[in-house]
């Protein structure tokens, strides 16, 4: 289903090469865990699949179509339906209430109703359905990830791409985060995550190290 | 749109409020001092050049000592009488050289208790006046008969009638505002002087022998021939009558208008164009800041699957909302205070004023609210497209 042929990556400013002709193929249900030292291209690696940053070779298939052929409008469309994808910090917009942060991206003011209804389930899901109202300044960095992982799984894609889901977290929130990475794989979707984590290194059913 | 998308575009807009007030505030101040320099000058040009049609007469020949008072008459509207005795206007009128004369008399009507209003009266001869009788004409071709009157656009009128000195003069017509002298002033026919004479004296005691004669006049109007020049007539004027006149040039009073509203409006362009020049920049300068300030929403809304074209569209809607708000306000704060005081404004000008009616107040206020949404589309088009291209991933990195 998601086929990454021969990509590579350098960044000009220092000519280093961070991904040099790597391979790798994801079906249905399949949870993979990136791991490496800090510089090793996790981050890279997850931007690139993601559609997000184009390599200097090689190609991303999602159901066999190059994601860096597609035009703006249909990316997009991938963005926002088929791949979730958490950053490595907790990006949320500060003058936006929790409910907004999660529904706002994927509404223009139309459905808004269906995408909270749906928002609040997995909001009560994560343990935080009494935040919905507050801003992010109000939250913890653990409620925050929560809230940037329910903001990706709205659209339910068919991919979740999450940079370090667990990092900086305690036990107990990423346990609880980790466990709803692994019920989402199950449940037939890919999951693709740069980790440092060795739970999340147990509950893969994949581990690609750079 | 629907009123789901409207609740976003506001919601998003009080997200920004501090930076889309800035922007509203902007607007308003420029689309505030665009609509009233539009309107000063529009109403200074119409009013000079309604003068210019209306008084087109090369000399007025005015008793001596009252050229000032003539000036004033004719510029501001302000009211005065002076006479000459009536011969004057046959001996004028033998002089060569001279290719039309007709002659008018001017009577302020001084006390409230015996008018409905103080008013200036012009007698006119309908057959001869140049002056004025054209253009009443063309709200008026009939014979005024003795005692009806036509009235200026600033003249009360009740029940169709003007009562002046205890007696009531139907009123056959209201002229159309020219934000000139004429609005202000009750025409008679010059036959009806006499007439209108004797019940002034019965209501007060203002008039001097002379006038209660009523072999009187104020003024003698002239046109001269194009192949000879004023000061040869006005010598000529010396010679027969003797040294018992001023001149005053109308249309020489209207040169030096057009020359003062040139200077005036010169003035108001600039001013405009350069506060207007410094308001863009400073639209330049608010753009630019919100734009940054949204660099994270916009490549987070990228990421999460939201085109440029959207993004692109829905800042722009943003922009050209507070923009409309700002400038739709601002055009009509603007004419709370340049309407209503427009004859304030014209006095302090020293030049006739016509203001614009209602059609045309609501077409500039159309125009410039268009230019001012533009002006700011214009200064914002560039940040917004800027910042939609952005490459997000990297974009949020650097923001990390």
């Amino acid at each position: 289903m998601l086929r990454v042929e021969e990509i590579s990556k350098r960044f000009k400013k220092n000519g280093r090469t961070v991904l040099d002709h790597l391979d790798l193929s994801l079906e249905k249900g399949e949870f993979c865990a990136v791991m490496g030292g800090s510089g090793s291209g996790k981050s890279t690696l997850l931007a690139v699949v993601a559609g997000f940053l184009k390599p200097d070779e090689g190609h991303v298939f999602l159901d066999g179509k190059d994601l860096y052929v597609l035009s703006d409008k249909e990316l997009s469309s991938v963005h926002r339906s088929r791949i979730g994808y958490v950053p490595q910090s907790n990006i949320l917009l500060k003058n936006y209430t929790v409910m907004e942060n999660i529904v706002s991206p994927y509404t223009d003011g139309e459905k808004e109703q269906v995408l909270k209804e749906k928002a609040a389930v997995i909001l009560s899901e994560m343990g935080i359905a009494d935040l919905a109202d507050r801003f992010p300044y109000e939250l913890s960095g653990g409620e925050q990830k929560r809230v940037c992982l329910i903001r990706a799984l709205l659209m339910d894609p068919e991919i979740l791409i999450a940079d370090e889901p667990t990092t900086g977290l305690d036990a107990v929130t990423g346990d609880i985060i980790l466990r709803f990475l692994d019920t989402y794989a199950k449940s037939g979707k890919i999951i693709l995550a740069a980790t440092h984590d060795e739970h999340s290194k147990a509950l893969a059913t994949r581990v690609l190290t750079l | 749109m629907s009123n789901r998308k409207t609740r976003y575009l506001l919601k998003n807009i009080r997200r920004q409020r501090f930076y889309n007030l800035c922007l509203l505030l902007t607007i308003l101040i420029l689309s505030s001092i665009l609509f009233a320099a539009s309107v000063i000058s529009q109403s200074l040009n119409q009013g000079v050049r309604n003068m210019e049609r209306r008084l087109g007469a090369d000399i007025m020949f005015v008793p001596k000592g009252s050229k000032e008072n003539a000036e004033n008459m004719l510029l501001e509207g302000s009211r005065s009488s002076f006479y000459f005795d009536d011969s004057i206007f046959e001996k004028i009128s033998g002089i060569d050289g001279i290719s039309e004369i007709t002659s008018q008399c001017f009577l302020k009507s001084l006390s409230a208790d015996c008018c409905s209003s103080e008013v200036q009266i012009v007698f006119f001869d309908p057959e001869t006046d140049f002056v004025v009788g054209p253009w009443i004409e063309t709200e008026y071709s009939k014979k005024l008969s003795q005692d009806q009157v036509i009235v200026g656009s600033s003249i009360t009128i009740e029940n169709g009638v003007i009562r002046l000195f205890g007696k009531e003069y139907p009123v056959v017509s209201q002229m159309a505002k020219t934000g000139t002298a004429l609005d202000s002033s009750v025409y008679f026919s010059s036959s009806a002087k006499s007439d209108v004479l004797l019940h002034a004296e019965e209501k007060g005691s203002f008039l001097t022998e002379e006038q209660k004669k009523g072999e009187i006049l104020s003024s003698v109007f002239v046109n001269v021939s194009s192949d000879v020049k004023l000061e040869k007539v006005i010598e000529t004027a010396h010679q027969t009558v003797g040294d018992i006149f001023d001149v005053v040039y109308p249309k020489q009073l209207n040169t030096s208008l057009a020359g003062s509203l040139s200077n005036i409006t010169g003035i108001v362009r600039i001013l405009s164009i350069s506060l207007t020049v410094l308001l863009f920049l400073i639209l330049l300068l608010i753009s630019s800041l919100i734009m940054n300030q949204r660099k994270q929403e916009v490549a987070l809304f990228r990421i999460l699957g939201k085109t440029k074209r959207k993004l692109a569209l829905a800042l722009i809607s943003e922009v050209g909302a507070v923009s409309l708000a700002g400038a739709v306000s601002g055009c009509l704060l603007s004419a709370l205070i340049v309407i209503p005081f427009g004859t304030f404004i014209g006095r302090s000008f020293s030049m006739p004023y016509l203001g614009p009616g209602t059609l045309k107040t609501l077409l500039l206020v159309g125009v410039i609210s268009s230019s001012a949404v533009i002006i700011s589309f214009l200064t914002s088009v560039f940040f917004i497209l800027k910042v939609t291209n952005i490459q997000p991933y990297l974009a949020l990195r650097r923001e990390e």
